[in-house]
């Protein structure tokens, strides 16, 4: 499938080069050129600077043919500017977007994107290695 | 009426002072910069509030759920559209309105149930087609969940309206020309009002029956 991945992170340079071993085709935007040096050598997916929230960019990307889209910026709104503009204007089947605000998530997830909150994860997961090392006191 | 406003820059400012002078309304204005919100605080006061205008935790403490209108005017799209998202989807405040950097957002904000937009491009647009000497449509406000607008046009010479009554005009269902302006100033017409080239015409229009109108008002549509 063809996949235009929004933020070169450490999430998203991962992700980038996960899906490229599975010979998914896949183009990285990031705002800074800097940020693709996370991505190693071999990587052989296409590389883009610019913003995710830019039309030209997008396009440029190839978002108006890709299977999926998913915002790994570091801003939360704007992950979800490119989501709603992936899904509403370019018509992007999957679109997934993380916004680390739980709330935020959960309301964008209820109007209709597909969003994840690391900070969430974080959070259940603290709590319970804290609830079973302090065992039930 | 209590309104929001996202974004203390020279928009937010200018929408402040504004907003201060209407009676029966209170305003708050929250600034992410910490800086910029102690430097407008000097100026305004209280109303001024320093936080993340798309934070719902914090638009909950500056009382969105009680707010009319959210207005969120920062430099940046995506905290625009999140700030009135949350306010309208978990706050069910009823009227909201976005600034619109890139002109390319726009729709996708309207389609995603912003109340209206603001774009420097619309409204720039605007100020010069008034100022053109054939001006002769000009949006005023658009009503978006009826489908209609509100025109100012001006009655060229030679136009097809020029000289008659309004009884005589057949203009598209739905037009609703509520006042016009002559030499002896504005007059609530009926179907005696003859138009006469110059006439200032305030118009509510269809969306699909703006081209018509403007066939109709102007000699030829090209500007």
């Amino acid at each position: 499938m063809r996949v235009v991945i929004m933020g070169c992170g450490r999430v998203g340079a991962g992700l980038a080069q996960q899906l490229a071993t599975e010979a998914h085709e896949v183009t990285i935007i990031d705002t800074n050129a800097f940020a693709f040096q996370r991505l190693l050598p071999e990587f052989v997916g296409k590389r883009l600077v610019g913003s995710g929230t830019d039309d030209r960019t997008l396009i440029d990307a190839g978002i108006e043919h890709a299977d999926c889209f998913i915002a790994l910026a570091s801003g939360d709104n704007r992950n979800i500017l490119a989501s709603e503009k992936a899904k509403e204007v370019y018509g992007v089947k999957t679109v997934v977007t993380r916004v680390r605000d739980p709330l935020r998530s959960e309301m964008f997830g209820r109007l209709g994107l597909q969003t994840f909150s690391p900070t969430k994860f974080g959070i259940d997961l603290a709590h319970q290695a804290l609830v079973t090392a302090a065992g039930g006191q | 009426m209590y309104i929001i406003v996202v974004g203390g820059g020279i928009v937010g400012y200018g929408l402040a002072l504004e907003l201060q002078r209407v009676s029966d309304t209170e305003v708050t204005i929250v600034e992410l910069s910490a800086s910029r919100a102690s430097q407008l605080r000097d100026e305004l006061g209280e109303m001024v509030v320093h936080g993340d205008g798309s934070e719902i935790a914090f638009l909950e403490r500056v009382g969105a759920r009680r707010a009319d209108m959210v207005i969120a005017v920062t430099a940046d799209d995506g905290a625009n559209l999140v700030a009135c998202q949350v306010a309208k989807h978990w706050f069910g405040v009823a009227r909201t309105v976005a600034r619109v950097n890139d002109p390319r957002n726009e729709a996708l904000f309207l389609k995603l149930g912003i109340t209206s937009t603001v774009s420097a491009a619309g409204a720039v647009m605007a100020q010069i087609e008034t100022s053109l000497p054939q001006h002769t449509l000009v949006p005023l406000m658009a009503l978006q969940s009826a489908g209609l607008k509100v025109m100012d046009m001006r009655v060229q010479d030679g136009a097809t309206v020029a000289g008659h009554a309004l009884r005589d005009l057949k203009f598209p269902t739905g037009v609703l020309i509520a006042v016009v302006v002559g030499p002896n100033g504005a007059r609530v017409p009926d179907g005696d009002t003859v138009l006469t080239p110059g006439d200032e015409i305030i118009a509510v229009i269809p969306h699909e029956a703006e081209h018509l109108v403007r066939a109709m008002v102007t000699v030829n549509d090209g500007m």
